[in-house]
């Protein structure tokens, strides 16, 4: 057979682009499931990181299941807020709860666009408050979790993670703990501007909601601050006027 | 064994080591060699992509119309690529390093030790021959990998495999940890390769 002709090429390749497709969505759709629930227990890990329930390098250590066991033993309740700051639903205290952060993007954009918003808060057993953040690094996407005490203000914790920033400069807001744990103590000052100063010598005042940025890595930890205070502007009608009401109900 | 089939094999390891003689696929191996971890799950999926598509094309090489041939090659390879990159994302424990690696998985489409073998191996020969020489050429990729990455590690950080090996006093050289560290420790591995091996000096 000739297999330089035109029909017979054309019908090659079809064919095999069209089983090529066949497996590669087949595969897709089989392993979907158990790919959600790794993304599921890795957003957990960082919620409950920076909530200061374990140890992140126990939590990076755990199985999926033993963390959706941790989520579940120590969330206390789950809601989301709309632009009012008012709770305008509840996401449940099961696992189901977190399937709103895979819904970050959207929302940033709804916060930006000035339009109707479901925030979510998740409450956990130590009195620690978690909300998300999202916004535009250098490469990539940033977001992070943010734990804040039952005043509302001050932050307890933090994680942030990163879809492409450059390993050893903007990476560090990941990978490097001291980063994270120089927001621990510091305070979101909601009612006034800046919320939170996250640039060069931002400390040096010794402003209460500030913190250096990374030298090395301007653009990321711009990106960064900015997607704090969009994201903690938006929680403002939420936190700056309700103290936590489950304050020491235990 | 007979002597063709052993050389295919060992060829790639040594004398014709993709990366050390051949100068391939060094893009990756400066990217994805800072951890032992990364380094083996990012060894082991470039022998199966580099085994996988020499075998399927190699099934294919007689039907293969010769105009559109590197198209074709093209596709088995991404195809490979991403079922590799999908199944370490299902992985309960690869998820984390797949994270780590991100796009240098999805990269080995771009290594040219998999294209190459293909090309100059697979649609020359029987099936079997060809997985060998893939895999062989994988695990030529692999060791260096390994070993740029044994190095990188143990002086970048301290450990191996995440376990701290250096005494705690000992300062992680920074240098280390940026890709230039990576193709100077190569330069040292051609090095001390062409060294042991006489026949790879040019006269």
């Amino acid at each position: 057979m000739n297999t330089n002709s035109n029909a017979y090429t054309v019908i090659y390749t079809t064919l095999v682009v069209v089983v090529v497709a066949a497996v590669l969505a087949f595969t897709a759709m089989q392993l979907k499931p158990s790919q959600q629930a790794n993304a599921k227990a890795e957003t957990l890990r960082q919620m409950m990181s920076a909530a200061q329930i374990k140890p992140t390098d126990e939590l990076y250590a755990a199985k999926n299941a033993q963390i959706l066991q941790i989520y579940a033993d120590n969330i206390r309740e789950a809601y989301t807020i709309g632009a009012d700051g008012q709770k305008n639903g509840t996401l449940g205290t099961d696992k189901a709860g977190i399937e709103l952060v895979d819904n970050l993007k959207p929302q940033d954009k709804a916060i930006k666009a000035g339009g109707e918003v479901t925030l979510p808060v998740y409450v956990f057993q130590n009195g620690f408050s978690v909300i998300p953040i999202y916004g535009a690094g250098l490469w990539g996407p940033v977001w992070g979790y943010v734990a804040f005490q039952p005043d509302g203000r001050t932050i307890a914790g933090t994680y942030f993670d990163h879809e492409s920033e450059t390993p050893g400069l903007g990476a560090k807001i990941k990978d490097e703990a001291w980063f994270r744990e120089k927001f621990v103590g510091k305070t979101v000052a909601f009612g006034s501007e800046p919320l939170f100063n996250l640039a060069k010598n931002a400390e040096a005042g010794g402003a209460t909601n500030a913190v250096d940025a990374i030298t090395g890595a301007t653009m990321t930890s711009k990106g960064l601050g900015e997607a704090l205070n969009v994201w903690f502007k938006a929680y403002e009608k939420h936190f700056g006027k309700t103290v936590n009401p489950n304050e020491e109900e235990e | 064994m007979d002597k063709k089939l052993k050389e295919t094999i060992l060829n790639p390891i040594l004398k014709g080591n993709p990366i050390t003689v051949l100068i391939l696929g060094i893009c990756s191996s400066l990217a994805v060699t800072v951890q032992l971890k990364g380094a083996l799950v990012m060894a082991i999926s470039v022998i199966i992509v580099t085994g996988m598509s020499s075998l399927i094309c190699s099934l294919l090489r007689n039907s293969i119309p010769n105009r559109v041939r590197i198209i074709v090659q093209l596709v088995v390879v991404a195809m490979m690529v991403i079922l590799v990159d999908q199944i370490l994302k299902a992985g309960e424990g690869t998820y984390a390093i797949d994270k780590q690696l991100s796009v240098y998985i999805g990269l080995i489409i771009t290594n040219c030790i998999v294209m190459g073998r293909i090309e100059a191996f697979a649609l020359g020969n029987k099936p079997i021959p060809s997985l060998l020489d893939g895999l062989a050429n994988g695990v030529g990729y692999g060791l260096i990998l390994i070993i740029v990455a044994f190095f990188r590690e143990l002086l970048g950080s301290g450990t191996l495999f995440g376990l701290q090996v250096l005494p705690a006093g000992y300062i992680p050289n920074n240098l280390v940890i940026l890709p230039p560290f990576a193709l100077i420790l190569l330069g040292c591995i051609i090095w001390a390769h062409r060294a042991y091996d006489k026949d790879l000096q040019e006269k």
